[in-house]
């Protein structure tokens, strides 16, 4: 029997939808939903964990987030300019810095800083500064492939510019090059926020107080306290409050650049030739 | 006196000689014009002046001050050598204002105040004053053309360089492009240009080259190099950019 294309297409779309049905009915069949409910849906759980969940939890999250994205930026800068230098050493211990740490584990790094550190070294960080320690160091080894690419990006002669005008090498990379490439790259910028986000949850290894815990810490507190799984959930929807919106405002900054680059393509006219 | 003054000037790209042995001299207020083919280093030599590319051998003086020489402050002598690029290259994140203001005061350290003031009257001078705080991505070609020429201009350089500075327009806006550029010369500014137009060639120019295969082949009076070309090579030249349709 001879199917036509479309009609296969027809048939295989048919078959996906079936394969739904069955799955949601499977679902509802096995689920006991009583004890769905009680595990995720329990008010008086729920009731135990505002209004704390947010005035200290989710502010904590974020605290920890914007301190380690704030030193691992700056340092990934750092990385990013080391990178492209001149001088082979500082691109040698840019590519060591940049592997090591995009290749262990976060949790490792946090570890060695709450207690390998301190002991070895006898420096004894307070919980901030290790947790901006460790999440920037990370953080700083993702960020800095993006600011060099960002920076690479930048066309030639926005430099030439700079330079014709009198601009030493340094002015016109902190004048000109590197707001440029920010713009380039705010939106995979968006995205490693996003990621540290969750990364911050790995602050539970060093220890904390009630009022210093994180979203995550303070969920699975939660959970030994009402021995239901209502704080998870509320947790996990706290951090989609904050990592959603960064998300869509990821895609948003995409599109206006996209945009952007159109209408400086067609004005600037033939960029590539020059 | 000199302006710019070049001897023996070698520029190599790899294995590419791309500039082989130019001497040349641009005298204040004088504007001399730069003609010849696709690829024969015109713009090369133009980058060259004020070493944004590095020669292989020879010497480049701009106001007597050697820029070949290693210890010269390269930075201080291009503040007074203007450049426009065939793309323009406005700095895509400032505003027309901004693009004018931001060397004066990195470079020169004048005050937001002095550095406006500057921006607006030079803006004024290439017909762009009320696009003051318009964005480069929202201007046409020429006007940011015209941005440009006014961003090199704020830094008051008593010498301009022009790279093909109509090439990248649309015909309709090269004539916006090259009345600026003709007023500048009125008003005595020496310039060096790099250009396709034989028409400004012909009506500003006081001298006009024409390179060849990294050598500077014929120069003279415009009316001479492009009206009574000595050179078979000038000849075909000419002949393609005067009548390219004829010449095929
Ligand atoms: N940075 C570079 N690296 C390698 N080769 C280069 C570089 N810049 C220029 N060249 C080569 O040098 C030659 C001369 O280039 P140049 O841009 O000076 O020519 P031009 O006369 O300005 O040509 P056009 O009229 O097309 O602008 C070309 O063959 C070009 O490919
Ligand atoms: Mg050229």
């Amino acid at each position: 029997m001879a199917v036509s294309k479309r009609q296969r297409a027809q048939i295989f779309r048919s078959f996906q939808y079936g394969l739904l049905v069955v799955a949601v009915a499977v679902l509802a069949i096995v689920a006991d939903w009583g004890e769905v409910t009680n595990a995720f849906f329990n008010l008086d759980a729920a009731g135990t964990q505002v209004p704390d969940i947010i005035t200290s939890a989710l502010v904590n999250t974020a605290i920890y987030t914007v301190i380690g994205f704030a030193f691992g930026l700056a340092l990934g800068l750092v990385l990013a300019l080391m990178k492209l230098s001149s001088v082979p050493p500082y691109r040698w211990l840019a590519t060591v810095y940049i592997e090591f740490f995009r290749g262990v584990p976060a949790l490792l790094v946090f570890i060695t800083l709450g207690f390998g550190v301190p002991i070895a070294f006898q420096l004894q960080f307070d919980l901030y500064s290790t947790v901006m320690l460790a999440l920037g160091l990370v953080g700083a080894a993702y960020m800095a492939e993006t600011i060099r690419a960002g920076i690479q990006a930048v066309p030639k002669g926005q430099a030439e510019a700079a330079r014709s005008l009198g601009m030493s090498q340094g002015r016109a990379m902190i004048s000109i090059v590197i707001p440029q490439a920010f713009r380039i790259i705010l939106p995979p910028l968006t995205n490693e926020l996003i990621l540290l986000t969750k990364d911050s949850s790995l602050i539970y290894v060093l220890g904390l107080s009630r009022d210093e815990y994180d979203l995550t810490k303070f969920g699975r507190e939660g959970l030994n306290q009402t021995a239901s799984l209502t704080p998870i959930l509320l947790a996990g929807l706290c951090y989609l409050v904050i990592t959603v919106p960064l998300s869509y405002l990821s895609r948003y900054l995409e599109r206006r650049s996209g945009r952007r680059k159109d209408a400086a393509d067609t004005a600037a006219g033939l960029e590539v030739e020059a | 006196m000199n302006v710019i003054e070049i001897s023996g000037l070698e520029k190599s790209f790899g294995s590419l000689e791309v500039l082989r042995g130019i001497d040349l001299e641009v005298k204040r207020g004088e504007v001399v014009c730069v003609i010849g083919a696709s690829g024969s280093g015109k713009s090369t030599l133009l980058r060259c002046v004020n070493l944004l590319e590095q020669p292989n051998a020879g010497k480049v003086l701009v106001h007597g001050i050697e820029l070949t020489d290693p210890d010269v402050d390269l930075d201080r002598a291009r503040r007074g050598i203007g450049m426009v690029f065939q793309a323009f290259n406005l700095f895509s994140h400032l505003c027309v204002v901004d693009n004018l203001t931001i060397a004066q005061r990195k470079v020169l350290g004048r005050d937001k105040a002095e550095a406006e003031r500057v921006a607006l009257a030079n803006l004024e001078k290439v017909g762009l004053s009320e696009k003051a705080n318009a964005m480069p991505a929202e201007l046409s070609g020429g006007q940011q053309q015209r941005a440009a020429i006014a961003r090199a201009l704020s830094m008051d350089p008593d010498v301009m360089l022009f790279d093909e500075p109509t090439s990248a327009l649309d015909p309709e806006l090269v004539g916006d492009v090259l009345g600026v550029m003709r007023r500048l010369a009125d008003e005595g500014m020496t310039m060096l240009v790099v250009t396709h137009e034989m028409q400004f060639a012909r009506e500003v120019a006081d001298a006009v080259l024409f390179m060849d295969g990294g050598v500077i082949v014929e120069q003279g009076r415009p009316a001479q190099v492009i009206g009574e070309p000595q050179h078979e090579r000038t000849r075909t030249f000419l002949a393609r950019v005067l009548n390219p349709v004829q010449a095929r």
